[in-house]
């Protein structure tokens, strides 16, 4: 389904908003089915779905965490009179675990937009140009920093150093190192990028021109009002549980 | 004896239709002196890039010291082989010329006198030892390249590969990049040198590989040892 980018932003905003709110498993297990429809009828492209394995873990793991600071319900795990585990806390646990999906789905939606009608979306909304530059920027240069994280990583591997087997206290040196160029290339970027927008003259007329334009159509107002339909039912029918 | 081996290697970019290296076979000896040529986009340093691990090929085998890359880690490959890639500044991490040098050194557990002869030994041989405290990022395009060629030098692998390491570097420091190139092949070290300088390969003198849309059109045959 081809929607504008604004009709887009609002879907993301209304799940981001719901995942925030409500906190119970079931409701947020909804939240994420009905998301998971969102980018299916959006044609996001599915293999991106791989790259999920590798917080699968991560997300795993704080939700055991997580499930161990609550002491309300039923113990599952005690020790003495102290409950490690509890019923509430596991629910907690999938809680979080299910609104960290939730959130990374909603983004997801966005995934096969064009950058610039973004920016241009995010015009019309009415969001200071500056801020909007600062997004832009951001987005161009994210690919740019992974790719020298990855080339420092293998610099470093290259120098005879295995990552996997380096003693816990070098970690952190070994991290130092790594990062260290990277934020230093940041600055330097950062520094060059501001000379260079100086130089062409940024900001320098309150009027700018557009060579791209984005409009709403029929569909947009017709997806808008649906989404905004569900929402209020969905927030009506948690009420009324 | 062969080094390094490459059977039918052929490696495509995401996204791209055409292979950057398309059924490459070679066979490197230990102790040669290669001069890799081609126009950009030959598929040179992807080439380079096979050869140390960084892109897996989709087709073929690489075989390093006997064994399939496969088998070793990063920085197993970074042991045998060293690297010095086209743009320095990816491979600098630490915060001055001297520890930049030094680092490979200590995660190989070198002393502190030994550390302290090869840095000298490099950063004096290429006029360099005044900049042994300055930071590595804000030095010029050609001493970053210099400095991470000393790097790996100081790593004494048994094999090195330099991809366009006479890109900034001045006329006089290119001499000195000879020198010490043909000063460590003498003494057991394999170079490959990547670069569209003729006249630094003329001078380098290693057996001659051209690539043209990603396969070896013309290869000069074994370097006589």
């Amino acid at each position: 389904m081809q929607v504008d980018i604004r009709t887009k932003l609002l879907i993301v905003a209304i799940f981001s908003a719901l995942a925030l709110v409500y906190q119970n498993p079931l409701i947020l297990g909804i939240i994420l089915l009905l998301n998971l429809l969102t980018v299916i009828l959006f044609r996001v492209p599915l293999q991106i779905f791989r790259e999920f394995k590798g917080f699968i873990y991560m997300y795993a793991v704080l939700m055991v965490i997580q499930s161990f600071f609550v002491r309300d319900g039923e113990p599952l795990l005690q020790l003495g009179n102290i409950y490690l585990l509890t019923t509430d806390g596991v629910l907690y646990g999938i809680s979080i675990m299910l609104r960290f999906f939730i959130l990374a789905c909603s983004g997801i939606i966005l995934l096969n937009c064009n950058t610039s009608e973004l920016i241009l979306a995010l015009v019309k909304l009415r969001i200071p140009y500056e801020i909007v530059f600062m997004i832009q920027v951001g987005i161009r240069f994210i690919p740019v920093f992974m790719g020298e994280l990855q080339n420092i990583f293998h610099g470093i591997q290259l120098r005879g150093v295995d990552l996997r087997r380096v003693y816990k206290r070098k970690v952190l040196k070994v991290y130092v190192s790594i990062f260290s160029p990277v934020i230093y290339s940041v600055l330097q970027k950062a520094e060059k990028l501001s000379i260079l927008l100086e130089l062409r003259g940024f900001r320098k007329s309150p009027a700018r021109t557009y060579y791209r334009d984005i409009s709403l159509s029929r569909i947009d107002y017709v997806v808008m009002t649906l989404s905004l339909i569900v929402t209020v039912a969905l927030i009506y029918a948690v009420r009324n549980l | 004896m062969t080094f390094i081996s490459l059977q039918e290697v052929s490696y495509t970019y995401n996204g791209r239709k055409e292979a950057a290296v398309k059924n490459v076979s070679l066979s490197i000896a230990e102790r040669e002196k290669i001069s890799l040529t081609g126009l950009n986009g030959s598929g040179k340093s992807t080439l380079a890039k096979l050869i140390l691990g960084l892109l897996k090929p989709q087709t073929g085998k690489i075989v390093l010291d006997g064994l399939p890359l496969g088998k070793y880690s990063l920085a197993k490959i970074g042991e045998k082989v060293g690297y010095v890639v086209q743009n320095p500044s990816q491979m600098l991490f630490n915060t001055s010329v001297f520890n930049e040098i030094a680092f490979g050194l200590k995660w190989k557990g070198k002393g502190k006198d030994e550390i302290f002869h090869f840095c000298k030994k490099y950063l004096e041989f290429f006029e360099l030892w005044h900049l042994r405290d300055e930071l590595p990022f804000n030095l010029s395009e050609g001493q970053k390249q210099l400095v991470v060629i000393c790097a790996v030098l100081a790593l004494q692998p048994r094999f090195l590969i330099l991809d366009e390491p006479t890109k900034s570097i001045d006329t006089f420091r290119k001499k000195r990049l000879i020198d010490i190139l043909q000063e460590i092949w003498h003494l057991g070290t394999g170079v490959m040198v990547i670069s569209h300088d003729m006249e630094f390969l003329t001078a380098f003198d290693g057996r001659r590989i051209h690539m043209e849309k990603g396969e070896v059109v013309e290869d000069a045959g074994r370097y006589q040892n």
